[in-house]
């Protein structure tokens, strides 16, 4: 409390996006918040390009559908190389990994699949992560993988 | 965190929704092109089902991702300074992306 706002953050971020020394739940729940700021910032870059199907920002009544037309196609092609089709890739996975370590918290939260508290005995693992949530964490690992896989087909056609 | 939740869920839906009309209907670049095929960006924005999914995509990924935000941001810190800041800021900002948005929406569906 009485230490200045600044050093806080700090400590704060290394704490939560660098948690070493912690088990595999942590690592999952670092990921998750990481990959929801990551696709936050790809949701603000959308919304401004989507803007530009019907003419940009300072379009608000009906508009010709030709300079709309013109607009869009120019902005599609200032998009379409190869720089943003990686951040594409990259959204890809970091939303699909989001969205099943998601449902797997969802599940969590409200009580299900989650292993029986007992005294926790050497080696002293979290009894939280059951097997069942294990899985589903590996299946968010691998369905992040294979959206990946996707979008490059998609993107670079490999 | 309940909103969360729920929007989250609603965001697999409509966004399944989304991302299968755009990647999974056929070309991807058809798709972005601005008219020429049966799932074009006008076309979408035209189809009344599909231009409601869209709006309420943009209503729950807003919420989603800028309450999220205000989560990591107010538990780095707590403070009345701080979390009135936070919260402001993002609330502020949740209603300009979905005025825009909503803009975006209407505009493109009344497009001739």
């Amino acid at each position: 409390m009485t230490e200045p706002l600044i050093s806080e953050l700090k400590k704060a971020f290394r704490g939560w996006f660098l948690p070493f020394k912690y088990n595999l739940e942590r690592w999952a729940y670092a990921l998750q918040r990481l990959s929801g700021i990551v696709v936050t910032g790809y949701f603000l870059a959308h919304i401004v390009e989507t803007g530009n199907v019907v003419g940009g920002l300072s379009v608000w009544s009906v508009p010709s559908t030709d300079m709309a037309r013109d607009i869009w196609t120019a902005t599609f092609h200032f998009l379409d190389n190869p720089l943003f089709d990686t951040g594409l890739v990259v959204i890809g996975f970091m939303l699909a990994y989001h969205t099943i370590n998601g449902i797997r918290l969802t599940l969590a939260e409200f009580g299900f699949l989650e292993g029986k508290a007992s005294r926790p005995d050497f080696p002293y693992e979290a009894k939280s992560l059951s097997k069942v949530q294990r899985a589903i964490f590996w299946l968010s690992i691998l369905f992040a993988v294979a959206t990946t896989v996707y979008a490059i087909n998609v993107f670079f056609g490999v | 965190m309940l909103l969360h939740y729920v929007t989250g869920l609603g965001i697999v839906i409509a966004g399944g929704v989304h991302l299968f009309t755009v990647f999974l209907t056929g070309p991807y670049l058809q798709n972005l092109a601005f008219s020429g095929g049966a799932y074009s960006v006008i076309s979408v924005y035209r189809n009344i089902i599909l231009a409601v999914t869209l709006e309420v995509l943009l209503l729950f990924v807003d919420y989603h991702a800028l309450n999220g935000i205000r989560v990591i941001l107010i538990e780095f810190h707590q403070g009345e300074a701080w979390e009135r800041g936070v919260s402001w800021t993002l609330i502020v900002a949740g209603i300009l992306l979905l005025i825009y948005g909503t803009r975006t929406i209407l505009i493109a569906n009344a497009l001739a």
